[in-house]
C-alpha cells in the first residue's frame, strides 16, 4: 500500500488532488481511497487530504500518520509538523518555483527526496482559480502522476469525471513535462516523530475558546489588502475644488462649524455658492442611483449661514498684491491671498464689492444679506477695497510699478448683443441687456408693468431676468431660446422655477428683427432645428427655411452671453493657466476667473482665483500649495459602491416661497434646509467614515482601526479580499502581493 | 457521501426538502444537481421546514427524502418527532457530526443520537459501500405497510461523508426492483378527508403510542425479509441489525457502531493472531435495539468492552447503556464503556488496542473511560 498525505490551505484544491488520483489509480486498476480532513471552513486553513493507493481493497478508515510520501500545495507550510511520520526516503512534492536542491539542502528533510513543481504559475497561465486562490490541483496531479509512474492518460481520463477540461489538462500536461526531482539520493536515516495530543486544553471556561486560530499566511497571500482614500466624484468635479464630501462628514455629526470650516479653506462664499452654484458634485453624486443627488448645495448655504468659524491669517509677506474686480474671482484671490499674509487691495468699477454676484443675480436667488456675510469674512482680513475705481489700461501699467503682483478679475464685461433692426437703449419699451436690466431693477430703476416682455437666451440672465420682469408686474413673459431645453445652461432648478411662475420658453426659436405694425411692435422670430454638435458639444441649431412667424412685443431683452475685455492687459498679453502675464513695470499680472477661463459660473470664478493666487504665491515664496488634480481613475464611481449596503432615504428638498407671493415680491424663493440631516445621505464615496464593516467582517481578525485609519496584520492576512468586497465604499482594494 | 443522495436518486426520490449543513452540503449539491424523472427537490429557508417539506409530501403519498447535520438536525427536532409520529416513511442522511458550541464539524453521534426516543428507526454505517446499500434498504423498510417509520441512514462525518472509494453503485434497473412505487396509505385524499395529528384524548394516544411499539418491534424481521431480496436482486449482502466478527469462542466482546468498527475489526485480527480470544460486534441498528440477538451472541462471555462515539453527559456512552440494560442480570458480567473519538477525533489502531488491553486485565467495572485525554 502507498499512503499519500496532502498539506494545502482551503482553496487550493487538495482535497480534490487526492480525488483526483485516487480516480487515476483507479483507471490503472488499483484500489484506492481518498479523503480530507478539515480545518475550520475558511480559505487559507491548512488542510489535509489523504492518499492511499493499494492492490487489495482497501477499508482503514483512520488518517494518514506514516505516509510514504508528502504533496505539499504551499512550501510555507513546511515544519517539522507536517513531516510527521514520513518513511525515510519517500518524496515530498512542493510547489513552489525553486529547484528541489534548494530543499534538499535543509537538513530536517535531508532523508527525502524532493521534488518542485511551480504550479501555482502553472495555475495562473491557464486561468485556473482566481488570482486570490489559484487552484494548483490539476497542475500537480500531473506532476504527481509523474513521481507515482502513472501514465499521464489515466489522470486526464479521472479529469472527465470530475469536469476538467481545457486549461486542466493543459496544467497537467506541462506538469507532467516540468516536475523536477532531486537527483542525489537522500539520506538513510530514522522515520520523523508523530505527536499525538493528550493534554487536556483549555476549556470554555477558559475563556479562550471559539475564537478561530491565527494562522500565519507568509507568503502564501498573493494579494494583500490596502487602505486608501480615494477620490469621491464630487470633489473630483467641484470647480471651486471644495472637499464637498468633507464637510458634508462634518455635517453627519451635526458639526456645522467644522463643515464651514473645511468649505472655508478652499472658498470663501459658501452663503453665496450654496444658493447659485449649478451644483456639479450633485450631477456626479453616486447617491443618484438610488433614490437621487445628496443636496449639497442647500448642505453648503446651511454651513455658510448658520457655521461659525474664526478664519485668521496664517503667514506674513511683505508683498502688495492689487486685486482688479471685486467678482468672485477677485474676492477669492484676495482671501486666499490675504490669508497667507500678503497686503490686498481690490479696485472695484462698481460702489459695492461682489460684482456680477451683486448686482447680476436678483436677490430673490441671492439676498444681499448672503453675499455681504461672505465678503464680510473676507474683508475682516484686512482687506483694502477701492471703489468706484475701473481700472483701464493705463491704470493697470500703473499697478505694476505700485504694488508687487496684480491679478486681474474683471470677469466678461463685453455683451453680446444681436441687430434686430433697432437701436439699443434708445429707451423705454425697445431693447436692453439682461445684465444691465437685472442691475436697475435690483435698484428699483425700472417698470416693466404690464408690458409684454421678452427675454432671449438660455442661460442663468435669461432666467433671471424673466424672473424679474414677472416679479416687477409684466403682464406677460417668455423666453425665447433656438435650441431646446436640453442645451439650455441655465442651472435646470432655475428653469423649472421659472416655467412654475408661469413664464413661457418657446424652444428652436431666433429672433430676426423688430418691426411696429399698426402701433404694435411684433418680433419676427425664425423655427430652429438642431443640426450637428458644435464646439461646445451641444448640436447646433439650424434655421428651418420658410417658418418665420411673428409675436407680438413689448420689451426685449437680451441674454445671449458676455465675452471677456483684455482691453486693460497689455497688448502682447497671452493668458495662461499656469503662468503669469510679465510686464514692463515689475509686477507680473495674473489673469483669474471669467477673464481667463470664461467658464462662467461663480464657482468656477473661485476656483480659478484660488488657484491663480496660490501661483503667485509659489513665485514669492517657493511654496507650493496647491495640488495637481487626482487622476481621473481615482475617482470613486457608483459601480463600486456597494449600493445594496444603504437604506433608502428621501432627499431632503428647501421650502421655497409659495407663488402667490412670488408675484410682486423679491423675497429670497429657496428658504434652506431646517437641519443638516440631508448630509446623513452622502455615501462618503471612496473616502473611510470608519463604519468599521471591515474590521467587523475580517475573518482572520488581522484588521483594526488605529485612530481613523485601518491597518492590516500581513503576516495573518491571507488575501481573501473579505475586506475590500464588504467596504461600502472602495476604500480598500487588493493589490498582488 | 454522494452515495446517500445517489441512493435516493435511485429509489426515484419524488419530493426532497433539504437544507445545507457541513457536512451534509455534498447531498445537497447532488440531489439539487441531478434531475428525478418525477418529482423535485425543494429549497427551504431551514431544516425545521426541510423536515416540513418532507412531512407535507409525504402526507400526499409521495417517497421523501432529506439530510441534515450536528445543529441543523437539534433545529429541525420538532418535526423529526412529528414525521414518526405521523407514520411516514421519510428516509433521512444523517451526517453524524459533532453538536455545537464550541464549534466542531467532525465525527460525532450525539446529534442523532438525541432522537433516539422519537421513534425513528436508525442504522450507524460504516463504508460508503453500507451507506449507499442501507439507504436504499431503508425506503423498502419504512414503506412497508407492517413498518411505515421514518429512518434515519448515519455516517460518522469526514471519515465515511467524505471519503472517496470505489463502490457498487445500484443500477437504475435495479432500484426500480427493488422499491416498488411508494405507498403511504395514510395520504391525504380529497374524496375521503380526514384529520390527522389533531386533539387525542390519554387513551387515544396510549393507542397511538402502542401502535409505535408495535410497529417497531416488527422492524428486524421486516428487515430481514428485505435483506434476502436486497441480495436477490444487488447480488451482495447489505448488513443487518448486528455484525458479529470472530464471537463465536471469544472470552472478550467489544461493540462498537459506525467506523470505529473497521479499526476494532483490523484490531480483533491483531488478538487472535497472537492467540488472544476477542471478538467484536458491530451495532447497526439502534433503534429498536436488538437486545435479544446481541443477548444471544455475548452467551455467557464476561467481559464486554463497548467504543462509544458519543456520550450522555454524567452517564457515559449512549450505546453502552443500552448494552448494559440489556445484558444485566446475566450472571457476574462485566460491560465497561469507552469513550473513544468523542468530537472527532480520529480512533486509531492503537486506541483500539488501549482498550482491549484495558478490559483484558480489568476485573472490576468503572466509570466509562474517556480515550484520547488524560483525565
Amino acid at each position: 500500500m502507498i499512503e499519500i498525505r496532502i498539506h494545502g490551505r482551503g482553496g487550493q484544491g487538495g482535497v480534490t488532488l487526492a480525488k483526483i488520483l485516487a480516480a487515476s489509480e483507479h483507471c490503472e486498476g488499483n484500489s484506492v481511497q481518498a479523503f480530507g480532513v478539515y480545518a475550520a471552513e475558511r480559505s487559507g486553513a491548512p488542510v489535509q487530504a489523504y492518499l492511499r493507493i493499494d492492490d487489495e481493497p482497501i477499508h482503514n478508515p483512520n488518517q494518514i500518520y506514516e505516509p510514504d510520501h508528502l504533496i505539499v500545495l504551499d512550501p510555507t507550510l513546511i515544519s517539522p509538523a507536517i513531516l510527521s511520520g514520513l518513511k525515510p526516503g519517500g518524496w515530498i512534492l512542493l510547489n513552489c518555483e525553486k529547484s528541489p536542491e534548494y530543499y534538499a539542502a535543509q537538513e530536517r528533510v535531508a532523508t527525502f527526496r524532493i521534488a518542485t513543481i511551480d504550479a501555482t504559475s502553472i495555475a495562473v497561465k491557464n486561468g485556473l482559480g482566481s488570482k486570490t486562490v489559484p487552484i494548483v490541483n490539476t497542475a500537480l496531479a500531473g506532476a504527481a502522476a509523474q513521481l507515482l509512474g502513472m501514465n499521464l492518460e489515466s489522470v486526464i481520463e479521472a479529469f472527465d469525471d470530475f469536469g476538467f477540461h481545457g486549461g486542466n489538462i493543459k496544467a497537467a500536461r506541462e506538469a507532467w513535462d516540468a516536475v523536477r526531482v532531486q537527483q542525489q539520493a537522500p539520506r538513510p536515516g530514522e522515520r520523523h516523530q508523530q505527536v499525538m495530543p493528550h493534554e487536556r486544553g483549555p476549556g470554555i471556561l477558559d475563556g479562550n475558546t471559539g475564537a478561530a486560530p491565527a494562522l500565519r499566511t507568509g507568503q502564501w497571500a498573493n494579494q494583500q489588502p490596502v487602505w486608501q482614500n480615494a477620490t469621491p466624484p464630487c470633489n473630483f468635479i467641484c470647480p471651486a475644488g471644495n472637499d464637498v464630501q468633507g464637510f458634508l462628514a462634518a455635517l453627519t455629526e451635526e458639526d456645522v462649524n467644522s463643515a464651514l470650516e473645511i468649505l472655508l479653506q478652499t472658498s470663501p462664499l459658501p452663503s453665496v455658492c450654496g444658493r447659485v452654484c449649478p451644483g456639479f458634485c450633485m450631477t456626479q453624486c453616486n447617491r443618484s442611483e438610488l433614490e437621487g443627488p445628496v443636496n449639497v448645495r442647500a448642505l453648503e448655504r446651511y454651513a455658510g449661514d448658520h457655521g461659525e468659524t474664526q478664519i485668521s491669517v496664517t503667514g506674513q509677506r511683505l508683498e502688495k498684491v492689487a486685486v482688479v474686480g471685486a467678482g468672485p474671482a477677485g474676492l477669492s484671490g484676495a482671501y486666499h491671498l490675504a490669508r497667507l499674509g500678503y497686503g490686498v487691495t481690490i479696485f472695484e468699477a462698481g460702489s459695492e464689492l461682489g460684482g456680477l454676484m451683486r448686482t447680476g443675480i436678483p436677490s430673490y436667488r441671492l439676498p444681499r444679506e448672503a453675499l455681504d456675510r461672505d465678503i464680510g469674512r473676507i474683508m475682516a482680513l484686512g482687506v483694502q477695497a477701492i471703489l468706484d475705481t475701473r481700472i483701464d489700461h493705463h491704470r493697470l501699467e500703473q499697478l505694476t510699478h505700485e504694488f508687487d503682483a496684480v491679478l486681474a478679475a474683471t470677469g466678461l464685461q463685453k455683451l453680446t448683443s444681436v441687430d434686430l433692426g433697432v437701436d439699443l437703449g434708445s429707451g423705454k419699451g425697445q431693447v436692453m441687456q439682461g445684465i444691465e436690466f437685472l442691475d436697475h431693477a435690483r435698484q428699483g430703476s425700472i417698470n416693466v408693468e404690464g408690458e409684454e416682455v421678452i427675454v432671449i437666451g438660455g442661460g442663468n440672465t435669461a432666467i433671471d431676468a424673466a424672473r424679474s420682469a414677472f416679479r416687477l408686474g409684466a403682464s406677460d413673459v417668455r423666453i425665447i431660446y433656438r435650441r431646446t431645453r436640453d442645451e439650455m445652461p441655465a442651472i435646470p432648478e432655475e428653469v423649472d422655477d421659472a416655467i412654475d411662475e408661469g413664464i413661457r420658453i418657446d424652444f428652436l426659436c431666433s429672433p430676426i428683427r423688430m418691426r411696429r405694425d399698426d402701433g404694435k411692435r411684433l418680433l419676427s422670430c425664425q423655427r430652429m432645428e438642431l443640426g450637428e454638435p458644435d464646439n461646445s458639444g451641444r448640436r447646433r441649431p439650424i434655421a428651418i427655411p420658410g417658418e418665420e412667424f411673428e409675436i407680438p412685443c413689448g420689451r426685449v431683452i437680451l441674454a445671449i452671453g458676455q465675452a471677456a475685455d483684455f482691453s486693460l492687459l497689455p497688448h502682447d498679453a497671452v493668458l495662461s493657466k499656469t503662468q503669469p502675464i510679465e510686464t514692463d513695470g515689475e509686477a507680473p499680472v495674473y489673469p483669474a476667473g471669467d477673464l481667463l477661463t470664461n467658464e462662467g459660473t461663480v464657482t468656477a470664478a473661485i476656483g480659478c482665483g484660488r488657484d491663480m493666487a496660490l501661483m503667485l504665491h509659489e513665485r514669492f515664496s517657493g511654496e507650493k500649495l496647491y495640488t495637481d488634480p487626482p487622476a481621473a481613475e481615482t475617482v470613486v464611481r457608483a459601480d463600486r459602491i456597494r449600493l445594496q449596503h444603504f437604506d433608502r432615504h428621501h432627499r431632503h428638498d428647501e421650502n421655497v416661497l409659495p407663488f402667490a407671493d412670488r408675484k410682486s415680491s423679491f423675497d429670497e424663493v429657496r428658504q434652506g434646509l431646517e437641519d443638516v440631516v440631508e448630509a446623513k445621505r452622502c455615501l462618503s464615496c471612496g473616502v473611510c467614515n470608519t463604519c468599521d464593516r471591515c474590521v467587523t467582517y475580517c475573518p482572520d481578525g488581522v484588521l483594526k482601526r488605529v485612530g481613523r485609519e485601518i491597518v492590516f496584520d500581513y503576516d495573518y492576512c491571507k488575501g481573501c479580499g473579505v475586506c475590500m468586497s464588504e467596504c461600502s465604499r472602495a476604500v480598500i482594494y487588493m493589490k498582488a502581493g | 457521501m454522494s452515495l446517500a443522495g445517489e441512493a435516493n436518486r435511485g429509489a426515484r426520490g419524488a419530493v426532497c426538502g433539504i437544507y445545507p449543513i457541513t457536512p451534509q452540503t455534498e447531498i445537497v449539491e447532488f440531489v439539487a444537481r441531478f434531475p428525478f424523472t418525477k418529482g423535485r427537490v425543494i429549497p427551504v429557508e431551514s431544516e425545521h421546514s426541510a423536515m416540513a417539506v418532507c412531512i407535507g409530501a409525504a402526507l400526499n403519498g409521495a417517497r421523501t427524502f432529506t439530510a441534515s447535520s450536528s445543529n441543523g438536525l437539534a433545529y429541525m427536532a420538532e418535526n423529526v418527532m412529528v414525521a414518526a409520529f405521523y407514520r411516514l416513511p421519510i428516509v433521512m442522511a444523517a451526517v453524524n457530526r459533532t453538536l455545537g458550541p464550541p464549534w466542531n464539524i467532525w465525527a460525532d453521534q450525539g446529534d442523532s443520537l438525541m432522537f433516539r426516543d422519537f421513534a425513528w428507526i436508525q442504522l450507524y454505517c460504516d463504508t460508503n459501500q453500507d451507506v449507499a446499500d442501507s439507504a436504499m434498504l431503508a425506503f423498502r423498510i419504512a414503506e412497508d405497510p407492517r413498518v411505515l417509520l421514518p429512518v434515519m441512514v448515519c455516517m460518522d462525518a469526514f471519515i465515511v461523508s467524505h471519503t472517496s472509494m470505489e463502490i457498487e453503485l445500484a443500477t437504475q434497473d435495479q432500484a426500480d426492483r427493488f422499491l416498488p412505487l411508494c405507498d403511504v396509505p395514510h395520504h391525504l385524499d380529497l374524496e375521503h378527508p380526514v384529520t390527522i395529528g389533531g386533539m387525542s384524548f390519554p387513551q387515544e394516544t396510549l393507542t397511538h403510542r402502542l401502535e409505535l411499539d408495535e410497529a417497531m418491534r416488527r422492524v428486524p424481521a421486516v428487515m430481514e425479509e428485505h435483506r434476502v431480496t436486497f441480495r436477490e436482486v444487488f447480488g451482495r449482502e447489505v448488513a443487518g441489525d448486528l455484525e458479529a466478527y470472530r464471537t463465536e469462542d471469544a472470552d472478550r466482546i467489544f461493540i462498537a457502531s459506525g467506523s470505529i468498527s473497521i479499526t476494532l475489526k483490523d484490531v480483533v485480527d491483531e488478538w487472535r493472531e497472537k492467540g488472544e480470544k476477542v471478538g467484536m460486534i458491530r451495532i447497526k441498528l439502534f433503534r429498536p435495539f436488538p437486545g435479544e440477538r446481541l443477548r444471544d451472541l455475548c452467551g455467557n462471555v464476561e467481559k464486554i468492552g463497548v467504543l462509544d462515539r458519543n456520550y450522555s453527559a454524567g452517564t457515559g456512552g449512549i450505546f453502552w447503556q443500552e448494552i448494559r440494560a440489556v445484558l444485566q442480570g446475566q450472571g457476574d458480567r462485566l460491560v465497561q464503556g469507552y469513550l473513544t473519538g468523542v468530537g472527532g477525533g480520529d480512533v486509531v489502531p492503537e486506541t483500539v488496542r488501549e482498550v482491549v488491553r484495558d478490559l483484558s486485565q480489568r476485573s472490576k467495572a468503572a466509570a466509562p473511560i474517556w480515550k484520547g485525554i488524560d483525565q
